[in-house]
């Protein structure tokens, strides 16, 4: 570790990073009024539909079955594409900061002046992003159980269970950004890193949903990372995901550690 | 001892090549020029040896380590200052200090503030409001501020006015007499021939001179201008082998020397002449014939 580079890194992060928080946290709590006030419409009638049903599938990632209920639409709140793309736009933007961003601005050649090697900065910058994710994720969690406090909602997740998809959505935050950051250690430009890792991960999501009502998507979802990431069941069951979290987190793990490995050994050229 | 040696450097980027066999050596305590045409490929042998780039061939060494090996041991005693110098544009001249001092495991507020004093640089302006002097004048600091062993700069005084280029030389001059080794990139003869004591040229890659400035002054053509006591003498004359004139009127001659000066002065005692004038060793002629592309310019 060096607390210069982190000290820097923290720098430019930290408003971007309570923004994304503190939104995310917004969200939850008026996700939890909306479903409130709308929750014996829900039970009755919608939940009925069949293309309804197939979107909720579809945003769930999973079937839906016999779990209609209040229950499996509380889950939305923990997987609404509006809260992916924060999370995402978030930590896309936070991990191609470096080495792209470096290198695009120019900046990485006065960093790389300093007595640092380039696996320390890149573990530093690394720290600084798991750092985030826990703020960003943990914002949004404590919205999602104050809204829950807050209102009488029928039926709900448990602590223990918010915090088993919490950490299931942690470690799927792991896995983008590791990806980020090997697409990041790959190019010299921050708009292509972020292009890149952007369409991965919207191609993941499309995948995802296509996979419940598409038979051809379902052969090809285990390739998207939202295929580990899945609220419902975790709510439903109240069971660890272990399987999810562990492919998710060697994803990540060998992501991150290819992009080190790439971002070690290259050419930095920023004229 | 020398601070940087590099022996066959090569870069290659894919086809192009950057630079091709360069080898040099740098004695510590040494204003060394590393003079060149754009392009020459200066800040390339540059990055090389602060290990931005990875060498395709040869080797170069910094305090006799490895330059990619051991790259961020040799920065801990390195100042360096990029071409293109970049900041962050949020920091100001005193964030700048703190930060990259925790960097480096040192307070650098001290002296950093010192030389901002030295500069004239405020330190409390972000770089985004900084004009480009002020950005340069930032990058100085962040590479002095340290006092480190070996400063590399890669044309530092591309936007300082002539006041401070003036206070970066005498700077300059002070770490060397005190034994740090500067590394000067410049494709501005005047600049290197008033601060450096030993100059290297790169051309197209290739490195084409590698010698003190004494060495490469007695190498230098000198002018001269030689006045006949009339027309018809100037016409009558034969030219001597040492002299190569360029231009010839009304009895006078203007030439380059190409010889030893008391070639001329014996040769210049048989004549009738009225006037003879040569001129200080012209580097930039010398300079110009390394620069040019045609020639093989040594």
């Amino acid at each position: 570790m060096n607390r210069g580079l982190i000290h820097k890194s923290l720098r430019e992060v930290w408003p971007a990073t309570l923004l994304c928080g503190a939104g995310l946290m917004a969200f939850e709590v008026l996700f939890t009024f909306f479903l409130r006030s709308f929750q014996d419409m829900i039970d009755v009638e919608i939940l009925k539909i069949d293309f309804v049903r197939s979107f909720i599938e579809g945003l769930l990632g999973s079937d839906v079955g016999a779990a209609v209920s209040p229950k499996a639409l509380d889950a939305l709140a923990l997987v609404h594409p509006l809260v992916l793309a924060v999370v995402w736009a978030h930590e896309i933007t936070l991990c191609t900061r470096m080495p792209a961003g470096e290198v695009d601005r120019g900046t990485i050649d006065v960093l790389f002046g300093l007595p640092v090697s380039r696996w320390r900065v890149y573990v530093c910058e690394s720290l600084v992003w798991v750092c985030a994710g826990m703020v960003v994720l943990g914002l949004g969690a404590a919205g999602y159980a104050i809204g829950h406090l807050a209102v009488d909602v029928k039926a709900q997740a448990g602590l223990e269970t918010l915090f088993m998809v919490v950490v299931n959505m942690f470690a799927l935050y792991l896995a983008v950004g590791g990806l980020a950051f090997l697409t990041s250690s790959l190019s010299s430009r921050r708009g292509r890193a972020v292009a890149v890792t952007f369409g991965i991960v919207l191609a993941s999501f499309l995948l995802t949903f296509l996979a419940q009502f598409w038979e051809p998507a379902k052969t090809l979802e285990y390739l998207s990372v939202l295929k580990y990431y899945k609220p419902l069941l975790v709510i439903r069951d109240g069971a660890w995901p272990m399987g999810d979290i562990a492919v998710l987190t060697a994803a990540a793990v060998a992501l991150w550690t290819a992009g080190g490995v790439f971002f070690s050994r290259r050419d930095i050229c920023t004229v | 001892m020398s601070v940087i040696v590099a022996e066959n450097l090569t870069k290659h980027y894919g086809r192009r090549v950057g630079v091709e066999g360069v080898s040099l050596s740098v004695p510590a305590g040494t204003l060394f020029g590393f003079l060149g045409p754009n392009g020459a490929g200066k800040t390339t042998t540059i990055r090389l040896l602060l290990a931005l780039l990875r060498r395709t061939d040869g080797s170069a060494t910094v305090f006799g380590l490895d330059c990619w090996r051991h790259a961020h041991r040799i920065k801990a005693d390195v100042g360096y200052v990029p071409g293109d110098l970049r900041l962050y544009d949020w920091m100001t001249a005193r964030d700048a200090i703190g930060i990259f001092g925790e960097v480096r495991g040192r307070d650098l507020t001290g002296s950093g503030l010192k030389l901002a004093g030295r500069f004239n640089l405020e330190t409390d302006v972000r770089v985004r409001a900084m004009s480009r002097g002020m950005r340069q004048k930032l990058g100085l600091i962040l590479a002095l501020a340290h006092d480190p062993k070996l400063l590399i700069l890669d044309e530092p005084t591309s936007a300082l006015d002539p006041l401070m280029q003036q206070v970066l030389y005498d700077e300059l001059r002070t770490r060397a007499t005190g034994g740090a080794t500067v590394f000067f990139s410049s494709h501005t003869l005047s600049e290197v021939e008033e601060l450096c004591d030993r100059v290297a040229v790169l051309r197209e890659g290739k490195l084409v001179a590698c010698e003190s400035l004494d060495a490469l002054r007695k190498r230098a053509s000198r002018q001269v201008t030689v006045r006949f006591k009339d027309s018809e003498a100037s016409r009558s004359a034969a030219v001597p082998a040492f002299l190569d004139v360029s231009e010839r009127r009304d009895g006078l001659w203007l030439g380059t020397l190409g010889g030893p000066v008391m070639d001329l002065v014996k040769w210049a005692a048989t004549m009738p002449l009225t006037d003879l004038a040569i001129s200080e060793p012209n580097l930039e002629t010398l300079f110009k014939q390394y620069y040019r592309q045609d020639g093989d310019g040594s």
